[in-house]
């Protein structure tokens, strides 16, 4: 099968896994405690302003024609109005989520330039004291959570060491495409030099901001992957291709990059791109400690104040990110491997 | 002829929880130039000298690694060992589906293979010439940026000619493809292009037709033989079959727990067999030409070889229908029979024990250890 497609087939399975997601999250509204109005409404307000109120939002249709609406409202774009802050639902999302992406990228980069080089070493140094420091390490990598990781670094690396900021993120990274664009967009006959200090301040002042917390959100992940590439890498090394690339010269360099890790990589970009799912939809905590302000503070925020269509408008951006992402995993793994075709 | 190979006093031994495994027991042989040298045994007979065991056990000696003298394999470092591999020997391998790596293509392995040995030869000062700076670095940009990977086209044309010669039709075509498009023959066939990558002096064949089917096997022998008349090349065939042994070989060992107990040109352990297991051995082979016969086949199994169960004996006796007191000792080599390189590892040779009187029934202790002994086999 093509790459085409597999493209299509994944796409017409993604749209009603898609529905599924959007359906449950409507559905929440209708389980979940709390009336909006109570928190839109004066405390004081008479039941008839009460009921103008509901009426204004649609909340006293019967529920199929709400659910009905909000499927057709979906399909053109709409998710509704947020009740508190009266903008569209979209635009508030889409205007947190370059931060979670940001955060789970940068999270994500942290993990692999650690994790992969750890996980070789330990594997090819095996019951030295390189491997029992990498196996301590995504031991108490794993076992650490979040939150006291974040707050611990906030404490030391923060607040006493003073070498990162505490919480914020005063600038984003298409504000440094933005520098880098600017010339672009200039053209080559007018002469616009990229103004490289402003462009290194930017990136300076996004790097210091994201340290922290992509330190934090990316330590679970790495230890997960300093694991599956050192287990990975002891499979591979005793497999019989691996004598066989030995005993026709190859130095121990090349068998080791060039034949096992190669073999070990697969897997491991595999649980890559499917953790990089969860790291959108899971960062809520560290972006908690660390007030970065992407989808998962918004959807705290959201649900504290019952703003049903940012709760949703949320969810169902996390739950979309989860699918493409799967899509690209699976497609990747079939050019990784030859040995799987697209099916 | 002269020797290319001298194996001396080889020992293979492992560790388990049981004890000391003597799985190779100070074998010596001598491989001569443009030979076959075969080397024959039931399972468990420690015949399989894996090539790992080669690199890391053998004192295997080369006579022009340096200057004509012979070099001691296992004093040489290991970098400065697997230099030795490719140019000097290669080894072609069982499972042909397991020896190659999954995720390269079957052209890019060979050509790995001449690129090795362009880069040794390009600086031959250098063992490291050979890996050029390749690493952890090289290898994440290599499928990315153009010029950046281990491969130079010239290799990859060789590998494209070597798979020719091994006879794959579409050769071109059939290097870009990966291992799990081709067949066990077909994998078997492009190993062997491998190994003829380095221009090895001698071949190490360890069981290379028992993955494949019979009429494949056939192939694959044949290529061998071709390749060994055209290049002159020597080949160390490892094998239980002794069919594979009378087609290819011009001297054999036959191993029995850990030891050669018997040596010889093909027509000395075919036709004048002289160590019991070896008259076993040929006699459990069908004959196609007396039908109706019945197969004689050897009582017993290997016997453990467990350090502290081996002792000092002729490890056959308790299986050997002429077995005597004489066995309990430690048999020598002796020269039997047939041309000047027969030997066989058993009192029986060249000498008269007929005054010796044969071995109890119940010598060993009764019924299952004539089986072998229970629970000891490696």
């Amino acid at each position: 099968m093509s790459l085409g497609r597999f493209l299509l087939r994944r796409g017409v399975h993604g749209v009603f896994v898609v529905w599924g997601v959007v359906t449950v999250v409507f559905l929440l509204r209708f389980i979940s405690p709390g009336d909006p109005v109570n928190f839109i409404a004066p405390l004081d307000a008479s039941p008839e302003l009460r009921r103008r109120i509901a009426e204004e939002l649609g909340l006293n249709r019967p529920m199929y024609v709400q659910y009905a609406e909000y499927l057709a409202g979906l399909v053109r774009g709409d998710m509704g109005f947020s009740y508190l802050r009266g903008q569209e639902a979209s635009a508030i999302v889409f205007a947190r989520l370059p931060a979670t992406i940001e955060l789970a990228v940068a999270a994500s980069v942290v993990a692999v330039v650690i994790a992969i080089p750890l996980g070789v070493i330990s594997a090819t140094r095996r019951h030295q004291p390189a491997d029992y420091g990498a196996t301590l390490f995504s031991l108490v990598g794993i076992s650490t959570p979040n939150f006291w990781l974040g707050i611990m670094l906030i404490l030391v690396a923060a607040v006493q060491l003073n070498l990162f900021p505490t919480s914020q993120r005063p600038v984003g990274f298409l504000e440094i495409f933005g520098h880098l664009v600017a010339v672009e967009l200039a053209g080559p006959s007018v002469a616009v030099p990229l103004d490289v200090r402003a462009f290194a301040g930017t990136l300076g002042t996004w790097l210091w901001h994201i340290t922290l917390p992509a330190l934090t959100l990316g330590t679970y992940f790495t230890a997960l992957i300093t694991r599956l590439t050192r287990s990975g890498m002891l499979d591979e090394l005793g497999k019989p291709y691996v004598d066989a690339a030995r005993a026709k010269g190859l130095p121990e360099t090349l068998v080791r990059y060039r034949h096992a890790l190669r073999n070990t990589l697969i897997p491991v970009i595999t649980v890559l791109g499917l953790q990089l799912g969860t790291l959108i939809g899971g960062a809520v905590i560290t972006e908690a400690v660390f007030a970065w302000p992407g989808l998962g503070t918004l959807l705290i925020g959201s649900i504290n104040v019952r703003d049903w269509p940012l709760i949703q408008a949320s969810l169902i951006v996390i739950g979309v990110s989860f699918v493409l992402l799967n899509i690209a995993v699976d497609a990747l793994y079939a050019s990784l491997d030859p040995r799987v075709d697209y099916e | 002829m002269a020797d290319l190979l001298r194996v001396r006093d080889l020992q293979t031994r492992f560790f388990t929880q049981e004890g000391q495994v003597n799985a190779v027991d100070g074998v010596s042989f001598e491989v001569r130039e443009g030979e076959v040298f075969g080397v024959v045994g039931e399972s468990g007979s420690g015949k399989r000298l894996r090539d790992a065991d080669l690199a890391a056990d053998v004192r295997a000696d080369r006579p022009d690694a340096v200057d004509g003298s012979f070099v001691d394999l296992l004093g040489l470092p290991d970098r400065v060992r697997r230099g030795l591999r490719g140019p000097t020997f290669g080894t072609v391998f069982q499972d042909p589906a397991s020896s190659l790596n999954p995720s390269l293509t079957v052209g890019e392995q060979i050509a790995e293979a001449v690129e090795v040995q362009r880069r040794a030869d390009a600086n031959p000062r250098s063992v490291d010439s050979r890996t050029q700076g390749y690493g952890l670095a090289k290898f994440l940009v290599g499928g990315t940026v153009p010029g950046s990977g281990y491969l130079d086209e010239a290799s990859e044309a060789r590998a494209v000619e070597l798979l020719e010669q091994v006879g794959i039709p579409d050769p071109a075509e059939r290097a870009e493809e990966y291992p799990h498009e081709y067949s066990g023959g077909m994998l078997q066939r492009a190993l062997i292009a491998q190994v003829l990558a380095g221009e090895p002096d001698l071949l190490v064949a360890d069981e290379p037709t028992t993955a494949l089917d019979v009429t494949v096997q056939a192939q694959i022998l044949d290529l061998l033989a071709d390749l060994q008349a055209e290049r002159g090349m020597t080949i160390l065939l490892i094998t239980h079959n002794l069919g594979v042994i009378a087609r290819m070989c011009d001297r054999i060992a036959v191993m029995y727990a850990g030891e050669i107990v018997e040596r010889g040109t093909l027509s000395d352990v075919f036709e004048r067999p002289v160590h019991p297991y070896t008259q076993g051995l040929l006699g459990s082979v069908p004959d196609l030409d007396s039908v109706g016969g019945r197969l004689t086949p050897i009582a017993g199994n290997v016997p453990s070889l467990l350090d502290s169960e081996m002792g000092e004996r002729c490890y056959f006796a308790d299986r050997c229908p002429k077995a005597m007191e004489a066995c309990l000792d430690d048999p020598d080599e002796r020269s039997a029979a047939g041309s000047a390189d027969h030997t066989a590892r058993c009192v029986l040779t060249g000498m008269d024990y007929g005054d010796s009187p044969p071995l109890a029934e119940d010598h060993f202790g009764d019924g299952p250890s004539r089986d072998g002994h229970d629970g000891g086999d490696p």
